[in-house]
């Protein structure tokens, strides 16, 4: 039991599970930290992302590097449909309550669902593997995938990425600024809505990007927004509403709990993930790295 | 005449034959799901109803009157199928009610059947509680295989594996997992007393990520794995399992009581198949060899029907319950549940995939399905079932 290739094994496949969610997870916790704005629409757009991704690779056929191409443009068109939601629609509901950002987000759910079904039908569809990814790796006795050790080092480069921009760049310290006080911020002559914009662009573009990049190694159904969208707010809860670093902890903790919670409980897999969340919240309401709300 | 006299006139003899045909109509509601992950499945069979009622229907229908299917999303839960068969029988005055998906909605709808005295017909829910005693009732009857048949028809393919000795089992955690794989478990340990269960797994359904649960799965290095994983989820399992080096550590002795064996899962997973697997269909739809001429002219009807270049191996059980509850009608000679529910006892009815009996006692045609391993064929861009066979029992009731 204790064999120590195999508790690596159960590790990188913990890894692998956290850093999909990351993938996911890290728009809506930018979303959330510096507009206050709880997206539930962000999995939709990771949906579309997903049939956008199988959309282009059918155009494309069997042409060489296919797959990284629908991939970007999958990105680029949830992009430029999450920058096109937040000028008519979401700028409009900015320091609400949440019970409006909550209707708003929601019926765009349900909005795009129906339009995703009506394009796409309900088939599942499924993109192979790109060439030169399609294989594994042998370490200390167990095989890793190629494309899982690819997903783990583009999570890493967003965690990286986001933390340099938020911390480092005078964007970075704008966004900072808009989330302590978006009116002061626009007192001070900034100009807050091309930055909400902007933001929500991002946002949508990791959305995007992470539902072209799951196509490989997941079915496209209907349904997968729903199904992603609460474990993404679990990670983001766990690591603190708002804290781009939270939700990356928050991921890896998901994720390890998942792959040994089997070992040990095997038939509760689910049980171990919201007992995690429950204690925490008992525990620390505002997260792992979240901030008491004042 | 004035403009507006015709148009009254128009609108005059517009309605008069569709109140006539309305009141004339064997009524059938039909919830089903339609949206969500379990619509990959729930359209097919919504599209194999409305063609036999079409086919029917161009035949004159059943006792001279037409067949109308109310059609509703029942969203694969059980809270909305039962709203909605409530509604169907108050507000919509159906005769009878056909439909659901899942192992969820069926046992609540058929509660709502036996309060109202109306016939239901659950044509793909396999739990073996839909018509265990304690819920049987005289207007509950399953097309669908069950649970227990479904776990001993795989038992009895491993336990024909004579050097296999660990065996592994993998189902999503919820009825109709957790009955099948109970059903696989007693069976294997009776046919094969030498097999030892090293390891079962139960990823929720609509997992997003298999791979810890197939990681921890091969650490206990099964020979044979009996899965029940499905849908959607059976595509996300196979492209995350097959790089991992699961399939070729068990040599592709994996047996999927699923129903991944059809053209649907085979269409969606293309070049990525686990070739090899052994699965099973209710219709393999492509039938290489000695494929009877019922079949042939259903599929030809089903790809023109639904524009589908092959057509799904689940259409054919909305096809199937309607050409079952028709069969009941036209015995009965008459539409009154009371008297089709009698006459569905014991009764036989010609599908394109054989003859099919309702059960006297247990109200269920207890049907087997097809099994085979799936392979390459280069006829096909896809895996196709080899020999598809017909396993009804198992040998173990013999």
């Amino acid at each position: 039991m204790a064999d120590v290739s195999f508790l690596f094994g159960q590790f990188l496949g913990g890894l692998t599970t956290a850093m999909f969610l990351f993938l996911i997870a890290s728009g809506l916790s930018l979303v959330f930290g510096v507009m206050r704005v709880l997206n539930f629409a962000h999995g939709s757009f990771y949906m579309i992302g997903a049939y956008l991704a199988w959309q282009v690779a059918q155009w494309l056929g069997p042409m060489l590097h296919s797959f990284w191409l629908a991939a970007l443009a999958a990105a680029l068109g949830v992009a430029l449909l999450g920058g096109l939601l937040e000028r008519l629609l979401l700028r409009h509901i900015y320091g609400r309550e949440e019970l409006y950002q909550l209707l708003l987000t929601y019926a765009l759910v349900l909005i795009l669902g129906d339009a995703a079904k009506a394009i796409w039908g309900t088939h599942q569809l499924s993109v192979s593997r790109p060439p030169g990814l399609a294989g594994g790796i042998e370490m200390l006795g167990i095989t890793l995938p190629v494309y899982n050790l690819f997903i783990m080092l583009i999570g890493a480069a967003i965690a990286v990425a986001g933390w340099l921009v938020l911390t480092r760049s005078p964007s970075g310290r704008m966004m900072r600024a808009a989330a302590l006080d978006r009116e002061m911020l626009g007192a001070l002559g900034a100009n807050v809505g091309v930055l909400y914009t902007g933001m929500f662009v991002i946002s949508s573009f990791l959305a995007g990007l992470s539902g072209a990049l799951v196509t490989p190694i997941q079915s496209i159904v209907p349904g997968m927004d729903v199904e992603i969208i609460v474990e993404a707010f679990i990670v983001v809860v766990i690591g603190g509403l708002g804290s781009f670093w939270g939700t990356f902890w928050g991921s890896v903790i998901y994720g390890q709990v998942l792959s040994f919670g089997i070992l040990v409980l095997p038939g509760f897999s689910l049980f171990s993930v919201f007992a995690l969340m429950a204690v925490i919240l008992i525990v620390r309401p505002w997260g792992l790295f979240g901030r008491p709300l004042r | 005449m004035a403009p507006w006299r015709v148009l009254l006139a128009i609108a005059a003899a517009s309605l008069v034959p569709v109140a006539a045909a309305a009141e004339d109509t064997i009524k059938i509601g039909f919830p089903m799901p339609l949206s969500g992950p379990a619509s990959v499945y729930g359209v097919p069979v919504a599209k194999g109803a409305e063609m036999a009622v079409q086919e029917i229907n161009a035949k004159g229908g059943v006792l001279g009157r037409k067949l109308e299917l109310l059609t509703r999303d029942s969203k694969a839960s059980a809270d909305e199928a039962v709203r909605l068969a409530r509604e169907l029988i108050i507000k919509d005055n159906v005769d009878f009610l056909v439909g659901t998906l899942t192992s969820a909605e069926a046992p609540a709808v058929s509660t709502i059947a036996k309060e109202n005295k109306i016939v239901f017909l659950a044509p793909t829910s396999k739990t073996v509680q839909l018509v265990s005693p304690a819920n049987l009732h005289p207007y509950i009857f399953r097309l669908a295989s069950n649970t227990d048949i479904e776990g001993r028809t795989g038992a009895s393919i491993i336990a024909g594996w004579k050097d296999v000795k660990r065996v592994a089992t993998i189902a999503p955690d919820y009825a109709y997992g957790r009955d099948a794989v109970g059903a696989f478990v007693d069976f294997i340990k009776k046919a094969r007393p030498d097999i030892e269960i090293v390891d079962q797994q139960w990823p929720k359904l609509g997992q997003s990520d298999f791979t810890p649960f197939i990681t921890a799965q091969m650490a206990k290095k099964p020979d044979a794995v009996f899965c029940d994983v499905y849908g959607g989820d059976f595509v996300t399992f196979a492209k995350q399992a097959a790089p991992l080096g699961y399939f070729k550590a068990i040599n592709n002795r994996l047996v999927d009581g699923g129903e991944v064996g059809t053209t649907d899962e085979a269409q969606a997973l293309g070049k990525d198949y686990p070739y090899g697997i052994w699965s099973d269909a209710y219709d393999p739809v492509i039938w290489p060899e000695n494929e009877p001429a019922a079949h042939k002219t259903y599929i030809e009807h089903l790809k023109a029907f639904t524009k589908e270049k092959y057509g799904s191996g689940w259409a054919i059980m909305g096809y199937a319950s309607i050409l079952a509850l028709t069969e009941g009608i036209k015995k009965a000679g008459s539409t009154k549940s009371d008297k089709v529910a009698k006459a569905m006892l014991g009764l036989p009815f010609d599908t394109p995939i054989g003859r099919l009996t309702f059960n006297a006692k247990t109200h269920e045609t207890e049907m087997g399905e097809f099994w085979g391993q799936m392979v390459k064929d280069d006829r096909y861009p896809f895996a196709v079932m080899k020999n598809p066979k017909f396993l009804s029992q198992g040998p173990f009731t013999q």
